[in-house]
């Protein structure tokens, strides 16, 4: 049945372009520009770390979870060192508070009395009432932390498994980066004197242990297995929980009890915990999730799923019915293109913007069609270009926002041009000036 | 000459002792000099085509054009980008690493990209290649530091297009710093065109300085830190509380000659500059940052374009700071940068040059793999420590 309808939608969309041929569709797409200067630096040398968890508040004020899991001790986060080994730099605070003009206002996170933070944070969320859910992709992260907007500890969603029963694994080992790519590698030539030990040291919140990550448990309604992606309902009474980075569903939590209601796997059948198979471009598609990173209620009811080591989207009804799919740049392999999704501001949510972390650019669909119109983003390290695109959020404006993963460590601003029809070769890089 | 240098510091001193304030004010961050100012220009260079991504970016070098040629390591670019975790070339659509050499003109634009090991094996491609720099005629000089097996005890000199014309020293020879055909992974050329030598900073094996016949490299002599014959012997890390090392330590990563005749060292991991004659008697030296393990503070310097080469710019990878400072008191007038992934910050900032018009441009190792151009505005007053230089708006 859920097939019939899947086949029903995609073929109306097919119908809608016999109809309108490409040249007089006028196709349109929101236009953006990079922020060259968007944040301002940060006081007290501190250094952003890999850059995982994205949200925008009510006052259009963007929250940044970074975490410190791929600091390079030795070069990057040297006056954290005893003794210090430089004045630069120190690991920043993990959450951090920007208003709309890039200033930081507040920082608060960390382990504190009375909670469990995460091992590896990896995912933050404002609900509708501005309380932060932050969750966290490590190998024995199997809960949710929710805080008041200025840090407040105010509850624990599902059970923290024992301290140190599982090594924290990044949640993004699967990006390649994090233990081979990272700053630490060593290589023959080194910047060392001694040339070998270019890296060696591990961060604030660094990897440790050597102890695997917990068992997935897709069916438990009382944990999480890495909760990498948090969203909620427009009228704030339900969560959805990309669960995650070991299980493979999406679960809803009641947000006044903190009970997982439901949950449900891919096409909305029962989750599977067998290990994901790596992906292969050429093999019919999973029947399961492999590494579910985002969850995203649409205001006109549906939940759009970022199956990422699939490289596609899943869309379902509330109650899990599976509605459709889209496959995102097919021949990505692991860690996949579909890291996150956020929707355009305008009441319809036309558009729906899919951060790829592996391809380094933002996708812009329709986002009842799913139909790709146009794309943005490089690899690289200056204004505009990627490396490990994380997240994507947007303000009340319509801006958009994006964190780097890894050694990506950024957030950037795209300030939001309005709709308009899409360059015949649009720029992959938007610089100021670089639509005209 | 030194006794000169003393005259001048204790003039200094008396000033500052006598303007009790001014002291004060010194250590503060609230005071403010005249000196050379810079804006981070965050839109150059321009993006680079075909999806190429860098990895440390080991040099940079200006030439009489004002074009900006860099040098990188392609075996550091994220293998993130260009593989997938089984080592497999990625069929994602980003990114593809950059040839090792890349020239920019003055615009920001790419407009030649070469580099790597030849097809017909008339010379050795280093192992992992360090500095570049371009000599009066436009030709391209570059070392390398890669260590045993593969280790660089050769430099190579390229026309400024890439065409090969000569190596210096074969590669794989072991370091030893009283070699006088090889070299011991050099870190960086430079020239007197006057004298027709180069300068090597030699290196991260060998603990000296060497100079060459720029048209038939011939090693004419060489010299480690205070003009002492250069030895081998391991001194071990680098202690801030132990007494100064005669020798220098690995990597010396800098060797610049200024037009009056002197030659300035980057004794890296000592955290010392060292100033030498031409001929290697040793001047004088200062310490930056004194305190700073591991890597060091004293990356890189270039000079200011001005006849008299007033002041240096220092490159601090590990502090994450470009210094400002009087040629002749050795003193920083003023800082900039911070660490960071934004326009005007770094991670690791390795190497630095300047152009005709007084710019300067910096490159990022490790992780930071950038290229950046802050923008010369005249001499005017600024802060002693600016942060981070943004273009005011």
């Amino acid at each position: 049945m859920k097939r019939t309808r899947t086949l029903m939608v995609a073929g109306s969309a097919a119908a809608l372009f016999v109809v309108a041929p490409r040249s007089l569709q006028q196709a349109q797409a929101p236009a953006f520009e990079v922020e060259m200067l968007w944040p301002k630096p940060m006081p007290n040398r501190w250094i952003l770390g890999s850059a995982t968890g994205l949200a925008i508040d009510s006052r259009d004020h963007v929250f940044v979870l970074n975490h410190g899991a791929n600091f390079n001790a030795r070069t990057e986060i040297g006056a954290d060192q005893t003794p210090p080994g430089g004045e630069c730099c120190k690991a920043a605070p993990s959450v951090l508070e920007y208003d709309a003009d890039g200033n930081l206002v507040a920082h608060w996170g960390g382990p504190g009395e009375g909670y469990q933070w995460p091992q590896t944070p990896t995912a933050l969320a404002i609900d509708p009432a501005g309380n932060v859910w932050i969750g966290g992709g490590g190998g024995s992260d199997s809960h949710i932390l929710k805080f008041s907007k200025d840090g407040k500890y105010l509850a624990t969603i599902g059970k923290p498994a024992t301290p140190g029963t599982a090594a924290p694994v990044p949640v993004d080992t699967a990006y390649g980066g994090a233990g081979r790519g990272g700053a630490g590698r060593g290589r023959a030539g080194g910047d060392s004197a001694g040339g070998g030990r270019a890296g060696g040291g591990r961060g604030r919140g660094g990897r440790g242990g050597g102890a695997p990550a917990l068992p997935a448990n897709s069916a438990s309604k009382d944990a999480f297995g890495g909760p990498a992606g948090i969203s909620f309902d427009p009228d704030g009474k339900h969560a959805y929980i990309a669960d995650g980075t070991r299980n493979h569903r999406v679960a809803v939590v009641d947000v006044a009890t903190g009970a997982i209601t439901s949950y449900w796997g891919a096409y909305g059948s029962q989750p599977d915990d067998a290990p994901s198979a790596a992906y292969n471009p050429d093999a019919p598609p999973s029947k399961q999730f492999s590494a579910v990173t985002c969850a995203v209620p649409s205001k006109d009811g549906m939940i759009y799923v970022c199956d990422r080591g699939n490289d596609r989207i899943q869309v379902f009804k509330k109650d899990g019915s599976f509605v459709k799919e889209k496959v995102i740049s097919p021949k990505t392999l692991a860690p996949g293109s579909v890291a996150d999704i956020a929707f355009s501001r305008d009441a319809a949510q036309k558009y729906l913007y899919v951060a790829d972390g592996m391809n380094n650019r933002v996708w812009i669909l329709d986002r009842v069609s799913l139909n790709v119109l146009t794309s943005f983003g490089d690899g690289g390290r200056i204004p505009g270009e990627f490396f490990a695109l994380h997240n994507v959020a947007t303000d009340s404006k319509g801006n958009l926002y994006t964190t780097e993963d890894l050694q990506g460590k950024r957030v950037q601003k795209f300030t939001f041009k309005g709709v308009g029809a899409i360059p015949a070769k649009p720029k992959a890089v938007l610089w100021p000036g670089s639509g005209k | 000459m030194t006794r000169k240098n003393l005259l001048i510091g204790s003039t200094f001193a008396v000033l500052i002792g006598g303007l009790a304030i001014g002291q004060r004010a010194l250590q503060g961050e609230q005071d403010t000099v005249q000196a050379p100012r810079f804006e981070v220009d965050p839109m150059w260079p321009k993006p680079l085509p075909n999806h190429w991504v860098l990895g440390n970016v080991i040099g940079v070098g200006v030439d009489d054009r004002d074009h900006v040629f860099i040098v990188h390591r392609q075996d550091t670019a994220d293998q993130m980008s260009t593989n997938d975790a089984s080592g497999l070339k990625m069929p994602a659509e980003c990114c593809t690493v950059a040839p090792p050499v890349i020239e920019f003109d003055p615009d920001g634009n790419v407009v030649a990209a070469w580099g790597g090991p030849p097809a017909d094996g008339k010379y050795v491609w280093p192992s992992s290649n360090h500095g570049i720099t371009i000599d009066n005629k436009g030709n391209v000089w570059i070392g390398g530091n890669g260590s045993p097996p593969a280790t660089d005890s050769h430099i190579l000199k390229f026309t400024h297009d890439g065409k090969f014309l000569m190596q210096i020293g074969k590669p794989g020879v072991m370091p030893n710093s009283n070699d006088t055909t090889h070299f011991g992974r050099v870190a960086k050329i430079s020239f007197d065109f006057k004298a027709n030598e180069a300068f090597i900073a030699d290196g991260y094996g060998n603990k000296r300085v060497a100079v060459l016949d720029m048209d038939t490299g011939r090693i004419k002599r060489f010299w480690g830190a205070y003009g002492n014959v250069p030895s081998d012997s391991n001194y071990g890390g680098y202690n801030p509380d132990a007494p100064l090392i005669p020798q220098f330590r690995n990597p010396v990563h800098c060797a610049e000659p200024s037009n009056d005749g002197f030659v300035y060292v980057c004794d890296r991991p000592n955290d010392r500059l060292q100033i030498f004659t031409k001929d290697g008697k040793f001047v004088k030296e200062k310490q930056y940052f004194p305190r700073t393990l591991g890597d060091g503070s004293v990356w890189d310097i270039t000079f200011s374009k001005d006849p008299a080469q007033k002041y240096m710019f220092m490159a601090d990878g590990k502090n994450e700071h470009v210094y400002v400072i009087d040629r002749q008191s050795l003193e920083i007038l003023t800082m900039f940068g911070d660490g960071g992934r934004q326009p005007g910050q770094w991670f690791a900032v390795h190497s630095i040059a300047a152009d005709s018009k007084g710019n300067i441009f910096t490159t990022e190792t490790y992780e930071g793999k950038r290229l950046q151009k802050f923008v010369y505005k005249g001499i005017g007053t600024v802060a002693r420590n600016q942060g981070v230089v943004w273009p005011k708006r």
